[in-house]
């Protein structure tokens, strides 16, 4: 008995269109909630370095809250708990205007944001302290030696692993499926129940996924190249990757 | 990166002429194994779920128990223990094809095209979709879900048929019946449509049945089979007999009421059609 691969489902019918919408639907919800994390992740990174101890105490309450409870919990928490604390008129507002993925984009970079806070910690505290006691004694504030000069740093330094968070927050997103979020594995699956043919979409969906992680993560390698600081980073070997 | 793209074709190619093959029937790898492997769900009162004492139970879970497993102990003349696990709409086909269970004994419908990639065993249940809504709500039936938000389980034949017949309904799928019925009772959406015999079982489990209401004439066609690898006719007999027999002897209809009787999880009243239709599926000895 053997399983009978028809890979020609994947483009007779409505498939290819659903994989694409599917596609737009990840890019979409994970760009709009890589945004939201980037934010989230600087701000409450650098807070943790302060030396104002409510803001570090409040940014790591952040951190440990959100990144300590599986992202699955966090989707069903604000698409199922947190619409009811609105006023009726809002809520039907937004059930009517997808819903599901504001919540799904909310729960993805808000949970993002606590992981990648900790990237961002990590790269400020791995500049050497006179740094910024050098940007003070020239007259900066503490928030300006921030500004211009900690963080801008600490983001050339932090490339690497801000693609890794990056690739893992597209992953992620798949996760938007259990509120109802139309992404690429939800077609794929769409394609399964109308096909029957499991494994065909799945591979389509693998594919689909590796392409666009394998291009993200080209294109980091071509910044983190480009701002690379001397002395403060190995510039990666060009050639072989 | 010429590697890594040699790399790429390769497993592409790889994948593209995997075959899973699998020297032995069903009958053979049971026997063996001494375990009989069916996948089913929790979450589908009152065909298989988890009750309040926390024991996975059920309809399509009492026939198995009752009547495909004695005869298949019987045949293979050793004593087979029978073992659950959870399938879904959309893993349930997988299940089967990769051999991690032998038998899909839940709420799954017989349909031309699934019956290309697996085998179902005779008709054990028939019903159609509805909708489940707010008791009062304007929603009467297929004919007035234009515009609003309804609730599907994905991968069900449902979404499909809305989907087709009703495009300008905000169709959303949710993974799993209790996802979808929160989704009903927050107010995400205006309905949520399943196969009619799921929407009353969700109903009699509601901690207020009364606040809901089972509306509109079947628009579709339900009849859930028990489904199997294809092409493996020596299972798949032992399967339909077990059925039979349950027809034949009156069990089945015995385990109808426990669960479907005016005192069982979820009344339904077995139709004079459906009884007939029933019976008439059982062939001579």
């Amino acid at each position: 008995m053997t399983y009978n691969f028809d890979w020609s489902v994947l483009w007779r019918g409505q498939s290819a269109l659903w994989l694409l919408q599917g596609l737009i639907t990840t890019i979409e919800l994970s760009a709009v909630a890589w945004v939201l994390a980037f934010i989230l992740g600087i701000s409450s990174g650098a807070l943790r370095t302060v030396s104002i101890t409510p803001l570090r105490w409040l940014a790591s309450v952040y951190v440990e809250f959100f990144r300590n409870v599986p992202l699955l919990v966090w989707m069903f928490f604000w698409y199922f708990a947190v619409p009811p604390l609105l006023p009726q008129p809002a809520q039907d507002w937004l059930f009517d205007h997808g819903a599901e993925f504001w919540a799904g984009v909310v729960a993805l970079g808000v949970y993002h944001g606590a992981r990648f806070s900790e990237v961002v910690r990590s790269g400020i505290q791995s500049i050497p302290k006179t740094q910024f006691e050098a940007a003070v004694s020239t007259g900066l504030t503490m928030a300006q030696a921030y500004r211009l000069i900690i963080i801008p740093i600490a983001l050339r330094l932090i490339i690497p692993p801000a693609t890794n968070e990056s690739l893992n927050l597209i992953k992620n997103s798949s996760v938007a499926l259990t509120i109802g979020v139309a992404e690429l594995t939800f077609q794929t699956r769409q394609i399964e129940t109308y096909t029957a043919k499991a494994f065909e979409a799945l591979t389509a969906g693998t594919l689909i996924y590796l392409l666009l992680c394998l291009a993200i993560a080209t294109i980091m390698s071509q910044l983190e190249k480009r701002f690379a600081i001397p002395g403060m980073i190995v510039k990666r070997q060009t050639g072989e990757l | 990166m010429k590697r890594l793209l040699l790399f790429l074709v390769s497993l592409i190619a790889v994948a593209g002429s995997i075959t899973v093959c699998r020297a032995e029937t069903t009958l053979e790898k049971i026997s063996q194994s001494g375990i009989f492997t069916i996948g089913t769900r929790t979450g589908s009162p009152p065909f298989a779920y988890v009750n309040k004492n926390n024991e996975w139970v059920g309809f399509s879970i009492d026939l198995v128990e009752t009547s495909i497993l004695p005869l298949i102990s019987k045949k293979l003349n050793k004593q087979i223990k029978l073992e659950k696990k959870e399938s879904a709409p959309n893993t349930r086909i997988p299940l089967l094809t990769s051999n991690a269970v032998d038998l899909i004994a839940e709420t799954m419908t017989d349909t031309q095209s699934r019956r290309e990639q697996v085998d179902f065993s005779l008709t054990f249940f028939a019903t159609g979709a509805q909708f489940l809504v707010k008791r009062g709500t304007p929603i009467k039936g297929i004919q007035t879900i234009a515009g609003k938000r309804i609730a599907a389980q994905q991968g069900s034949t449902n979404a499909k048929i809305i989907r087709e017949r009703v495009p300008t309904a905000k169709l959303l799928e949710f993974p799993d019946q209790p996802a979808a019925f929160q989704a009903l009772s927050q107010g995400q959406v205006q309905a949520y449509t399943n196969d009619g015999i799921q929407l009353a079982g969700l109903k009699a489990k509601a901690p207020k049945p009364d606040e809901w209401a089972v509306v509109g004439e079947f628009f579709s066609y339900e009849p859930y089979g028990m489904a199997m690898r294809k092409n493996d006719s020596d299972f798949r007999q032992a399967v339909n007999l077990g059925l039979m027999e349950a027809i034949e002897s009156g069990k089945y209809f015995q385990i109808y009421e426990k669960w479907f009787g005016p005192k069982g999880e979820v009344p339904y009243p077995l139709t004079p059609e459906i009884k007939r239709f029933l019976e008439m599926q059982v062939v001579p000895k």
